[in-house]
């Protein structure tokens, strides 16, 4: 099946997917409560759209098509209050964070449907392992080739989004040191990474994606695991590297804050991409995992060392004409507090000091999940 | 020669029965996916003292202790698994509870009236019949490791109809002492202390016992032997005082659970020491099932599981769209909770000493417990394999 044409879309629209826990409140263990949670929530019509997720103990949320990062918050507070309603129903805590932290991936169970069967087939254990929450934020672009230029633009700030979401500290109970262990699970499928470099739809949909298709690999953009992909068939890019963050408001700034870097790249006033930018990105990746926003990045084209929280505030000042027309200065003023406060992950560390075992971290997670004034 | 051995081949007895209940319990488990408690149940009948006699008729010695033992472990993790929160965020969970049991105990009771049943022996034989089993159920759940719905609403039901299943039993106890004594202090020290007795047993544990970890500062740590232990000494103590060993370690788990500030890890199931205590447990109790009165109650029995059947089944299965699943998995988890048994067979054993002898007076319910230990269980794994929560089958 050839590539579907990229369908345009409004220009910086937004959309946002987040893949969220679903924990048993006896035991604080992951808990196969999709198929429960998805039949209750069906009984009346849900603010966006909720579907299955590969392992039962997963759910994922998507909001509508958004053009400010207003709407886009008030629709996450009432898919998050839908969430936790139909929870506290069924015994059920709804939370964020990129991983569990003492799941045992073998206990999962996969959710029955075809292409999660097929999916599981092929991959084995990493599809059980695959249980882990990120947070997918769409920006609409007026035309296919736009869409590519701020693919491959992006590829600079994809740190900054890593650690400013960071949210997955600890797997299997131990500390792991990075502040997003999620992407290192990511990381392990064999389409994962970035997109090849093209600047041209047309010749990603002619070179690159047809020949993929004919060596037999892929079938669909579903089939890659990019950071960013672009997604034809909303005429959107997608990025996926954020760590599902502990509430919403957190996942909505992470969304105006992409908003407005867009806007300030499709002014092209930056040195274009290219190819030779890569050469930095996956050690500028490892480091916002490691270290979060204490990381040290290399500039991929002056090849000098910059701290990746310095980075983060030089680019909110030059963003803040574009957050006064993209409706996103609360937005920046939640990244510009989140490097000041520190990333969720070591919210989480803190909560392990202070409660003394896992399960405390994760009762934390659910608490903060649901109140409304936390931010 | 044969004299001289033969004391010590009794002493052999209940290994080689150990031994023999878990060969079936794999093999049969492998073979037919029947629980492993169903197949030790099996066994510790077919071997007890009244059937092909290898064991001794059971005493109230170290064998009764150490099945306590193994109960009370089970219920500590059962105690520890529920979270009395729910009861409050989804008021219908409670309200299933407790009409769900209602109902099992009006029916039960009609029924056995109707069988010509006397008036306290029925009561009694109706409180016993709204429990569900824990160690059942627990077992059960952990052989399919099972979660979901279904799962979670028949553990807390449980929980809610073994409570009432207690104060209700220990009532009629009370009432039954006052008539036939008329001693109001008799009756009172035989129903109402001895349950509070056990409760505050069970709650200072559940206070001490996490107090004590976190004055280790071992809060991180694995704690799963201190919690063994203290279930250990708790079933002794409470043993030796002759209160209730099932309340106290329920309680230490329901405490223990919602006193803490911080949850202590302990392993499920308390690893292979619950699984080596379950055989012990499910053999024991098996085994002092006398098949004469089980031939003597056979009828009622069967009327008293069919009645039960029905009333767990609708009343959870018509309650289940209000509180938040679909009909189907109302019905399945009304039927998840048919086990019953080791709980009912211990709180007998325990009135003995009072010198009601209710397991004679209650041979119906000797019937009743040795189908439903046999077959409970299997409903259970039924229940929640159509209901989509077990774990698949390894691929061997």
């Amino acid at each position: 099946m050839p590539l579907e044409a990229f369908k345009t879309s409004a220009p910086l629209t937004m959309g946002v997917e987040l893949e969220l826990q679903l924990v048993s409140l006896s035991d604080l263990d992951l808990i196969d409560a999709s198929p429960d949670m998805l039949d209750l929530l069906s009984r009346r019509p849900f603010p966006g759209n909720v579907v299955p997720e590969i392992t039962e103990s997963m759910i994922e949320i998507s909001t509508d098509v958004q053009t400010g990062h207003d709407g886009l918050l008030a629709q996450l507070r009432q898919i998050r209050d839908a969430l936790v309603a139909a929870g506290d129903r069924l015994n059920v805590g709804v939370c964020g964070g990129g991983t569990h932290p003492f799941q045992q991936w073998s206990e999962r169970k996969i959710f029955s449907k075809p292409r999660f069967k097929e999916v599981s087939q092929l991959y084995g254990y990493l599809a059980k392992q695959f249980t882990i929450f990120g947070q997918h934020i769409h920006v609409g672009c007026a035309s296919a080739d736009d869409a590519m230029f701020l693919l491959h633009s992006l590829n600079r700030y994809v740190p900054h989004f890593i650690a400013l979401a960071a949210a997955s500290p600890f797997v299997q109970r131990r500390d792991t040191l990075f502040n997003s262990a999620r992407l290192n699970s990511v990381f392990a499928f064999p389409l994962s990474g970035r997109a090849p470099f093209t600047l041209s739809w047309h010749e990603f949909e002619r070179d690159y994606f047809a020949s993929m298709e004919r060596t037999g690999i892929v079938k669909s953009m579903k089939d890659f695991y990019w950071d960013i992909r672009p997604k034809p068939e909303y005429g959107t890019i997608e990025l996926r590297v954020c760590d599902t963050p502990l509430t919403v408001e957190r996942a909505a700034g992470l969304a105006g804050y992409l908003q407005a870097l867009c806007r300030c790249l499709l002014e092209r006033s930056e040195a274009p991409p290219a190819e030779s930018d890569y050469l930095v990105y996956n050690y500028n990746r490892f480091q916002a995992c490691r270290f979060g926003l204490d990381g040290t990045l290399v500039h991929p084209k002056t090849y000098e060392a910059i701290s990746l929280r310095e980075d983060i505030l030089s680019t909110l000042r030059r963003l803040e004409h574009h957050a006064g027309a993209t409706g996103a200065t609360q937005a920046l003023a939640h990244i510009y507090q989140v490097t000041h406060e520190g990333s969720d992950a070591s919210y989480l560390r803190r909560q392990y000091k202070e409660r003394g075992s896992s399960e405390g971290m994760v009762e934390a997670a659910i608490a903060r999940f649901r109140d409304q004034d936390s931010a | 020669m044969w004299s001289e051995l033969a004391p010590r081949v009794t002493d052999l007895a209940w290994p080689v029965v150990l031994a023999l209940a878990w060969l079936v319990g794999e093999s049969g488990h492998r073979w037919t996916g029947l629980p492993r408690i169903s197949l030790y149940g099996t066994v510790g009948f077919a071997l007890g003292h009244t059937q092909l006699g290898l064991l001794p008729p059971p005493g109230d010695g170290s064998m009764m202790l150490l099945a306590n033992v193994a109960f009370g472990l089970i219920l500590f993790e059962f105690g520890y698994r529920i979270n009395l929160r729910w009861l409050r965020t989804n008021p219908w969970i409670g309200i299933t509870g407790v009409l769900e049991a209602a109902a099992t105990f009006a029916a039960v009771y009609a029924v056995a009236v109707s069988f010509g049943m006397p008036l306290l022996a029925a009561l009694l034989l109706a409180s016993l019949a709204m429990s569900t089993s824990p160690a059942a159920i627990m077992r059960v759940v952990n052989e399919q490791r099972s979660s979901g719905q279904v799962t979670e609403r028949a553990l807390h039901l449980t929980a809610v109809n073994c409570v009432l299943a207690v104060f209700v039993f220990k009532a009629v106890v009370g009432f039954w002492t006052f008539q036939t004594s008329g001693s109001v202090w008799q009756a009172v020290s035989n129903s109402l202390i001895v349950l509070a007795v056990s409760v505050g047993l069970g709650a200072a544990f559940g206070v001490g016992v996490p107090a004590l970890l976190r004055g280790f500062g071992r809060l991180t740590q694995d704690a799963t032997v201190a919690f063994a232990i203290a279930v250990v000494l708790l079933v002794a103590v409470a043993h030796t005082f002759k209160v209730s060993p099932v309340l106290a370690a329920l309680t230490f788990g329901f405490v223990a659970r919602h006193r803490r500030l911080t949850l202590n890890q302990a392993q499920r199931n308390f690893g292979a020491l619950g699984d080596l205590l379950a055989v012990v447990l499910f053999v024991f109790v098996a085994a002092t099932i006398e098949w004469p009165r089980v031939w003597t109650g056979f009828g009622l029995a069967l009327a008293l599981i069919a009645v039960r059947l029905a009333s767990k089944g609708i009343v959870v299965g018509a309650l289940a769209r209000v509180s938040g699943v679909s009909w189907r998995k109302g019905v399945l988890t009304g039927l998840a909770l048919t086990p019953i048994s080791v709980f009912v067979i211990l709180l007998l054993e325990q009135t003995r000493h009072l010198g009601i002898d209710l397991v004679d007076q209650l041979a119906p319910l000797a019937a009743a417990t040795l189908l439903l230990e046999l077959i409970g269980p299997i409903v259970t794994q039924r229940a929640l394999m159509l209901a989509g929560e077990s774990a698949e089958r390894e691929e061997a």
